[in-house]
Order: C-alpha cells, then structure tokens, then sequence
C-alpha cells in the first residue's frame, strides 16, 4: 500500500500489465495452433486394440508424444482421461491400502482402493493410461499388472466401460531395464510407438495433425467375424507348429508371442479390423504386435491369398473374371487355378482355364503365363482335342522359346 | 494394365515389351527362387532414366533405348540386379547411413557411392550360372576388395576418385541409394507397393530360400536367414541376460513389507510396505588364458560395467577374477583403477567359479568371459550364471564323447555370443 504522501505516478497511455499477464499472452499465442486430418497408422491402431478391448502396451522412447496421443485418443473416443505415473506410485495404491479395522480376525482386512480407481467406477467409463511401467519398482510393477489384466484395485472392479492402456520404455533406453516376463508378454497388444520427423516438425511449425479415428460399420459385422475365423483357423489348420511357441532367446522375451490365447486375441483383432476397413499396414501392426513377426507375417501372407479370387468362381466364368494387377498376385491366381484343374480334371475345366491363361496373356505382362501354361499342357488326357484359345497364347509361346538356356552357357562364368 | 503416368513415349521410341518380358522369364528360369519378387516388379518405361532404375516402391523404370541395345540375357541380369537392390533394402540402409554419418555436401557423390557399394554386395555373386555378366558391372574385385561383404563394409573403402567416376555403370534410382530422382513417381503415383507388401514381398522370397535352399548361393543364403531371424547384437543379448539374471535374486530397488515404511506413523491402522535398496553385486570371471585377446575382454568389461550402473549397482561391487589354469586375486572395480589382467597359460575355469562364490558378500550373478576352451564345473552355482563366448573355430580333436560333454558351456549358464 503506497502512503497518501506520495503520489502515485500515473501513466500517460495505457495501464502497465503485470509480467505474468503479458507471459500468460504470449503463452496462448504459442499454444494457438492448428490441425490438419492425416492418416495416422499408430493411432488407428491403438484405437483398434482399445475398441477391441483387450490390453495394450506401449513401447516408446520417453518424450515422443505418448501422452499427447492418448490425449487426442480419448477425445476421439470420447472418455474421460486419468493417468496415472506408475513410478511415482507405490504399490498399495494399487492393490489397496491394507485398512486395519476394529476387529480383523473376523472382519478380514478392507484394501481401500485409491480415489482416481473410486472415481472411475462412479463413472462407470473412461481411459485409463498408465504410464512410465517400466521404470517403477517390481512390486509396484506386479500390483500393476492385476490392475490390468484382472482390472481390479484392491476390491473394486472396474466396470467394463474403462479401458486400460499402459506404456513402456524400450530396455534400450530405460537405465533399470525391465523384463516382461513371457506369460505377461502374452497376455498383451505390444504397439512400437515412434515419432514421424515431418510430423513433428510441422507440429512445431504450428501445424498438427489430426487422426481421423476408424469408424466401425454395423453392417459388416457376421463377415468380419466369419473373415477372421477362417484366416486364423486355416493357417494354423495348415502349419500346426505356429499354434503354441515359446519365445527362443534372451531379447525376444519380452515380446509377444503366439499361443492359443493370443490367436484368441489375433481372431478379435482381425475382425474389428475388418469392419473398421483398416489398412494393412494397421492390420500388420496389430497382428505382429501380437502374435510376434514371424508368425504375424505367415498370418498376412494367409489373408493375401485368401483375397486372391477363388480358382472355382474364375474358372466357372472364364470371359468376366477380374484377375489381380500386381504380377506377383497375378501369377499365384493362375497357379491357383490350374492347382484346382489337377485336383478335378474335366474337359471344361481344362478348356475354362486355358481361356483365363489367355485372357491373363493379353491383360497384362506375358511372361508370367508360361509356368502355369506349362503346367496345364502336362494335364491333358487322351482325346481332349487342343482348346482354340491356345491361339491367343502364341506370343507368350514365343516368348517361353526365346528365353531358353542355352547349353553353352549353362556351366555359368565365374 | 493402367497406362502409367510417365513421360509419353513417341512410338519410334516405344519399349520392346515382349524383350523385356523375355527377359524376365529368363531370369526366372535360371533364379526361381526370386521369381515372386520380379513378377512384384511394376515396369514403367521412360526416357528420363539413362538405363534402368527402380525405386522404393517396386516400380521399375526402364529407358525403350537401353532395352533395345542390350542382349537379353544380358537385361535378364540387370533384371536380378535390380531386384536384388529392392530385397536387400539398400535404400533403407542407405538411408540410415546417411543419417548416422551426417549427410556429407557432395549429394551426387555420396549418392555414386552408395550405389557403387551396393553394386558390390550384389554383383559378387548374381552372375554365372546361366547369367552372363554384364560388360561394365562393378566388381568388388575392381577396386581390390574382397568379395562377400556388405554395403556398410564396401562404403568405406569406396573413395570418389578419377577411377571409380566411370563405374557408374547403372543409375539405379532410389531404390538402390535412397535419394529420389526426377523421374520417379513417388509414394502417391500409380501401382506402387504400400510398405507392408514389400515386406510381405521380401519375407515371401526369404521364407522360399529357406524352404528350399539347394540352388540359392551362400550369400543369399545368408540374406534370407536374416530377414527371417534378425541377428540381435551381441550388448542387447548380454544386458537382457545380465538383468534377468540381478533382478531375479532380489537386488535393485523394491518395496517390502518386512520393514514398515517410514510415513506409516502417520497412518495408525494402515500397514504400508518400505522402499528397500539392495544393490546387486556382480563377479566376473574372466579367461586370460592365452588363446583370449586384450581388446576382446576390454570390450566385455567395460560392457559389464555400464550394465551394473544402469542396474543402480555401484562399481565397488563388481568383483574381478582374472583365471587361467588357477584363480588369481579377486579385485574391486574402482572408478579409475586398472584392473590387473594376469595370465596367460592355460585354461581351467573351475578354480574361477570356486574363487568368485566364496566371495563375500556372495554375488547375486556370476558373468564368465571365456573362449569356450576350458572344463566347465560339474554342478550349477548358487547364483544365476552368464556366459559371455568368444567365437571360436569349432574343436575338431573332440571325438570322445565324456570329454565333449566337459567342454560344452552348461545347460545351466546363460550363453552369449559375443563378437
């Protein structure tokens, strides 16, 4: 309070603004930014395991946007956010504060959950992220760990509308380095979260990019379900040892893994990814973060020739078959099809593929006609005349000549 | 086929299509093991392009002129080559060396570089049976260097010089370096592969390779077991053993109920558990019989000694047994002391393993540094055990089969690879 003495000088233009007025200004200036739609392979992703409910993992370097992610996650999804650092936690927070009451023997013991748990199950909704897992204590660690998997704290349950997400350092860059054992490995979607330098770059310039969240389409739900049954169930019908495998060595322990209960988790994945009509690149992400690379990549590998056209449906109508462009693909339809000509020689099903081979040859490259032409010519029985169509392949036939080994050189120079 | 968006070609200029094709049959024929990725291959023709190039999308982009004054056989090769470029990611790869190494001024240069390193660990061993080599390829053995390397080994000893600016034999576009070129249609322009098909692609000609591997040269070989199993470098291997091995005895930080914990006088009735600090002690063994080298086990120290302070151990704890054929002192890791390496006759680690457990305190994880070349003790320690092994021929002299059994690391012991 100045005294009445001294009079206060008066300024001759506008008021003086308190420092931390101008500071708040300029901090709303620099928190004034924009956002653009991008697609957002990570985040689709990680919505997908969210909606799909089941517990997802996130290995991160410290300090790439986990966080922010998340933030954006449940704005999209709608839900109320609570975080929780585990590592500033100790574990009773987590599996309940032991209450001793006034007589225990016949009481037992109350395990207070902490207020945000109690919060939660009041509002009956929400995410939950938890971060900075593996810098906290074991013990803290393994109270965690029930809360995800069993989502209970102390003697609460969280009700089924809050899902869980944790996140994870990479042992590359946490110095206590933490080591998941196999069986919890398991029991989760393992997502790689990396920043984009260009994303990042054009955030800073004031520019950030807004993930368009995949929206579920009621009515492809039985085909989604009936899709990922099949793709599960045929490659593991097919390579039985793929069924259960546990991980080899010491780095991939930590990693997913394929058992019957994350073929379980794969099948639930598949087909919300399919009624989300998600790319492949978030398919892929999803299945080889559960299933681990090899495995995930077989699994792919099934879907891509599962969405090969039946050899049935193109040789039944030979004139108005769609054959795929790329030549690779290409090429395994048309194995395909003469595969299904050995398995039920007919006359008509030898004359309908020759037509497709032809139809192949003038659609697209010659060359890869010549395996499956030559194939189909060795299936012929006695008294099938030579289908007409045969005419249309005499360029590939010309072709096939040209690019024979000759003798001379078949010894090769070294 | 969609007509691709590149520059229009007049018709006198047009691309031999059926030659081309030819020649991809060809290199079927005679390499059937890559038939899935050359058949993945998108031909785009341009006259942008001096020869042929691909780019990071499987497109591949061929010049109508260069096709026309090339022998088919000869394009067949090109075929391979440039396939090769595509599965052995050269542009990923030479991607992150640009990264790791800063990117140096010269762009075309470092971009010729790349490309003449790349060249090499291809054309080492894609040529001969049945695919004649081309006049002008580029040859480790140009520049004295020995074949079945890879890139990051050739790049280094490639130097710009008068000598190597006629080896740009082929510009093979991005695909082979990294850098993109005017020609190409980038990620958004027709028919390129997304990058989870040109893994599916790879992985596809990997898992062939492996299935099948009789005609597949050794170098190939060699590729597709590390595209299935990448090999994980020997310090990550090393530390995951080593923690498992600290943290499963108990040490580190952790909370415990055998002490309450200090806030809990302010929290009558509410039992709360105690932080409780145990830091790890870790004892080496290590072989300084003669057949181990100097460098070997400095690198393997130092290794171990980053990995107990990143486990909140202090460097007092680790515990030196230097061991030939007899355990020598046991010392103390000080923060700049040297630790004395005596040695150098024969090797039994067993009077190691003896000396390291009557140490007190008693060691929460044995680590033991050996070439292999020692008698292992018969029964498992009391503490969780890592071996540490340098690479050795394999023993040849070993017929019998209880004496086999003597020199083979333990089942007990973690088992590293080191180098």
């Amino acid at each position: 309070m100045p005294s009445p003495t001294t009079p206060i000088p008066v300024p001759s233009s506008a008021p003086i603004p308190a420092p931390l007025d101008v500071a708040a200004d300029l901090l709303a200036l620099l928190g004034d930014t924009r956002t653009e739609p991008r697609a957002d392979d990570q985040l689709e992703a990680l919505s997908l395991a969210v909606a799909a409910d089941l517990p997802v993992l996130l290995w991160g370097e410290p300090g790439i946007g986990k966080t922010a992610a998340l933030t954006r996650l449940a704005e999209e999804l709608d839900l109320p956010l609570t975080t929780v650092i585990a590592s500033v936690h100790e574990p009773t927070d987590f599996s309940g504060l032991p209450v001793l009451g006034d007589d225990p023997a016949v009481r037992g013991v109350a395990m207070a959950p902490p207020d945000w748990a109690v919060r939660l199950v009041r509002e009956g909704r929400g995410l939950l992220f938890l971060d900075e897992l593996s810098t906290a204590p074991p013990a803290v660690q393994a109270a965690l760990l029930r809360l995800v998997l069993e989502r209970r704290v102390g003697a609460l349950t969280l009700p089924p509308g809050v899902r869980i997400v944790a996140a994870a350092n990479p042992r590359a860059s946490a110095a206590d380095g933490w080591e998941l054992s196999a069986p919890l490995a398991n029991r989760f979607v393992h997502l790689r979260w990396t920043h984009e330098h260009d994303v990042v770059v054009r955030g800073l310039g004031g520019t950030w990019p807004r993930a368009t969240l995949p929206r579920l389409d009621p009515l492809r739900l039985p085909e989604a379900v009936d899709r990922a049954r099949r793709a599960v169930c045929g490659l593991l019908g097919a390579r039985p040892a793929l069924v259960h495998r546990l991980p080899g060595d010491e780095t991939r322990r930590g990693g997913p893994w394929p058992s019957p209960r994350s073929w379980d988790m794969t099948l639930r994945l598949i087909a919300f990814a399919t009624v989300a009509g998600s790319s492949r690149e978030v398919l892929s992400a999803l299945v080889r973060g559960t299933v681990g690379d090899g495995p995930g990549f077989e699994l792919l590998a099934w879907l891509d020739r599962m969405d090969l056209p039946d050899p049935e449906d193109l040789l039944a109508d030979p004139a108005a078959a769609v054959l795929p462009e790329r030549g690779d693909r290409r090429q395994a339809a048309l194995e395909g099809v003469v595969a299904a000509v050995r398995e039920r020689p007919a006359r008509d099903r030898w004359d309908a593929a020759w037509a497709l081979l032809a139809r192949a040859a003038e659609t697209g490259p010659p060359d890869l006609v010549v395996v499956p032409a030559t194939t189909l010519a060795a299936l012929r029985r006695d008294g099938w005349d030579v289908p007409a169509d045969i005419e249309r392949l005499a360029g590939t036939v010309a072709l096939s000549r040209r690019a024979v080994r000759p003798a001379a050189t078949a010894g090769g120079r070294r | 086929m969609k007509a691709p968006a590149a520059p229009p070609v007049p018709a006198a200029q047009a691309l031999d299509h059926d030659k081309l094709y030819t020649a991809r049959l060809y290199a079927v024929r005679v390499r059937p093991y890559l038939a899935t990725a050359l058949f993945a291959l998108r031909v785009v023709p341009t006259r942008a392009v001096p020869t042929m190039g691909v780019d990071r999308h499987w497109r591949m982009y061929v010049s109508p002129a260069f096709v026309d004054r090339t022998p088919m056989r000869e394009l067949a090769g090109v075929w391979v080559h440039e396939v090769a470029h595509l599965l052995r990611d050269h542009h990923g790869r030479g991607d992150r060396l640009a990264r790791d190494l800063g990117s140096v001024g010269d762009g075309a240069a470092e971009r010729l570089r790349v490309n003449i390193a790349g060249d090499f660990e291809i054309n080492d061993d894609i040529y001969g049976e049945g695919l004649p080599r081309p006049a002008g390829a580029l040859r480790p053995e140009t520049l004295d260097l020995a074949p079945g390397l890879l890139m990051e080994d050739y790049l280094r000893a490639v130097r710009i010089t008068p000598r190597t600016a006629d080896m740009a034999w082929l510009d093979c576009g991005s695909g082979a370096d990294g850098h993109d070129r005017p020609w190409e249609l980038g990620p958004d322009g027709a028919d390129g592969l997304t990058p989870q098909e040109r893994e599916a692609v790879v992985f596809r000609v990997a898992q062939g390779i492996k299935g099948s591997p009789g005609t597949a040269p050794e170098g190939w070989k060699r590729w597709a077991e590390q595209v299935c199993h990448p090999t994980q470098p020997w310090r990550d291997l090393l530390g995951a053993a080593l923690r498992s091995a600290v943290s499963s005895s108990g040490a580190g930080g952790d909370y415990t109920y055998r002490r309450p914990a200090r806030r809990a006088a302010s929290l009558p009735g509410v039992v709360l558990p105690g932080l409780r600090r145990t830091p790890p002690h870790v004892a080496v063994v290590v072989d300084t019989s003669g057949s181990v080298s100097d460098t070997e086990l400095g690198s393997a120290l130092l290794e171990v000694t980053a990995l107990t302070d990143a486990l909140g151990g202090r460097r007092d704890l680790v515990t030196v047994v230097a061991c030939d054929a007899t355990a020598h002192a046991a010392r103390r890791l000080c923060a700049d002391a040297e630790i004395p390496l005596v040695g150098g006759g024969g090797t039994d680690l067993r009077a190691g393993f003896a000396r390291a457990l009557r140490l007190t305190p008693r060691p929460d994880a044995l680590v033991v540094f050996t070439d292999g070349q020692t008698p292992w003790p018969e029964h498992a320690p009391s503490c969780r055990t890592v071996v540490g092994l340098f690479p050795r021929p394999s023993r040849t002299d070993q017929d019998d089969e209880e004496d086999d059994r003597l020199w083979r690391p333990p089942a007990w012991a973690r088992v590293v690879e080191i180098g």
